[in-house]
């Protein structure tokens, strides 16, 4: 992850300075994505890489049934447990930071390596915290869509912030060369397997690229604000719709 | 599963929804009304909805319309795309839109409403005159939790839920985005023949 993040990112950045990123916004609503020129390139290639990697997804799906699938969900989250607790102490969340460092020991130990949640099922609760999410609590609360390669729809702040926290993650610290690549692989394919069932959702949608640029920052949204985000301005939604005077784009 | 465990998880449901509620026509308690009644529904005729999965969808869209103010969740998907739009348009849109939703949901229903729990949390601060929120959370089989909010908004007809937001995805603000720009590309009524045939299906 810590090679693969850094290459990724630093590709994409590189990148993005030589692209005259585009601004063919041919959206209306204030979305961050000036870079949206760009992104939508890095989407069309991340949608051809998913021609290679969805088959492979659906065999693991077909294969794994459903408790080992969940098992190795488990045993995956488990793994992100120190960035969070890393995260959480960054941003001042003692008490729950101790509570996931619990979470982490209890799992690792009487949940066979991850491989059962039994924290959740003694009713400890579950966080997730990463670089990004700190950087939003620490003033830098708005920033562009960014596309990456492979790893998929992010931000300029999140996609920084992965690559930082790539450097602690236990898994980067525990094994190195082909072992590492190799866990990220199947830490993809299985992360690609969960999304299976949303796949017609995209392929039928009007402007499959918009769709999942908003559900991704939607939902982004939500973490940053510990799943409480403000509602969304319906009233301007509405004088939008209501507004009398001609519209200047027409 | 076996059905005692069923019936004992499906009692369970019931017994958390009827638990603390107080009957009432405030946004909570609609939502624990409606879907009490709307889950002890399909559990008792499960097989014959299985069977003939309309007849549930037509239950869900008479237990649930009564709820929904489609019309303003129609107008603001539509945005400034509405604009001039005679009204009989806006409310045909709104008609395919809402049906859409429905047959989702209750194809929904028949795969988890047997395993799943659902808890209604308390109204919280941010109700005021005009415009709140309702929040579940629906625990699935899998251990995990999926917080499912309902925005309400104050008609002349009391209180009417506009959309529904999915771990902080707003049906609203992801269908605008959607549908805005292509009712202004291709206009209003190939957008509607689009979802009447079923062939727009939007994120989760």
């Amino acid at each position: 992850m810590r090679r693969m993040s850094r290459l990724i990112v630093g590709i994409t950045l590189s990148a993005l300075l030589f692209a005259c990123a585009g601004t063919q916004n041919r959206h209306t609503d204030p979305i961050n994505d000036p870079w949206e020129g760009f992104n939508r390139k890095v989407y069309a290639f991340n949608d051809r890489l998913d021609k290679v990697v969805r088959p492979v997804s659906v065999g693991y799906d077909k294969i794994m049934p459903d408790p080992v699938q969940r098992g190795v969900g488990n045993f995956f989250r488990n793994l992100d447990s120190p960035v969070t607790i890393v995260n959480q102490l960054l941003q001042g969340k003692f008490k729950q930071s101790g509570v996931s460092l619990g979470r982490f020991l209890l799992n690792s130990t009487v949940g066979l390596l991850g491989f059962f949640d039994v924290a959740s099922k003694a009713g400890i609760p579950y966080y997730n915290e990463d670089l990004g999410q700190t950087l939003a609590k620490w003033g830098y609360k708005d920033s562009r869509y960014l596309v990456l390669p492979i790893l998929g729809p992010s931000t300029f702040r999140d996609g920084t912030g992965r690559l930082a926290d790539s450097y602690y993650h236990p898994v980067g610290r525990a094994i190195h060369g082909r072992e590492e690549w190799g866990y990220w692989i199947v830490r993809g394919i299985d992360q690609r397997a969960r999304f299976l069932e949303q796949d017609s959702e995209l392929e039928q949608a009007f402007d499959p690229y918009v769709l999942l640029r908003d559900v991704w920052l939607q939902n982004r949204q939500y973490e940053l604000y510990d799943g409480d985000p403000p509602m969304a301005d319906y009233d301007l939604y509405l004088e939008d719709y209501s507004e009398e005077q001609p519209d200047p784009e027409n | 599963m076996k059905t005692w465990l069923l019936t004992l998880l499906l009692m369970g449901v019931a017994g958390n929804l009827l638990a603390d509620h107080i009957p009432g026509d405030d946004p909570v308690s609609l939502v624990k009304d409606t879907t009490v009644h709307i889950f002890a529904d399909v559990t008792e005729n499960m097989d014959r909805f299985k069977a003939n999965p309309e007849e549930l969808q037509a239950l869900v869209q008479r237990d649930l319309m009564p709820l929904l103010d489609i019309n303003y969740a129609a107008r603001l998907v539509l945005g400034r795309a509405g604009r001039g739009l005679p009204s009989e348009k806006i409310d045909e849109f709104a008609e395919s839109m809402s049906t859409r939703l429905i047959s989702r949901y209750s194809t929904g229903l028949l795969y988890f409403s047997s395993e799943v729990e659902l808890q209604v949390l308390p109204q919280r601060g941010d109700l005021n005159e005009k415009l709140t929120r309702v929040r579940t959370r629906v625990k699935l089989p899998s251990g995990g939790e999926a917080p499912v909010d309902y925005a309400f908004h104050k008609t002349a007809d009391g209180w009417k839920a506009f959309d529904v937001i999915v771990e902080g995805i707003s049906y609203v603000t992801t269908y605008r985005n959607q549908i805005m720009p292509e009712v202004q590309a291709n206009g209003i009524d190939s957008v509607i023949e689009r979802l009447n045939s079923g062939q727009l299906k939007l994120a989760e």
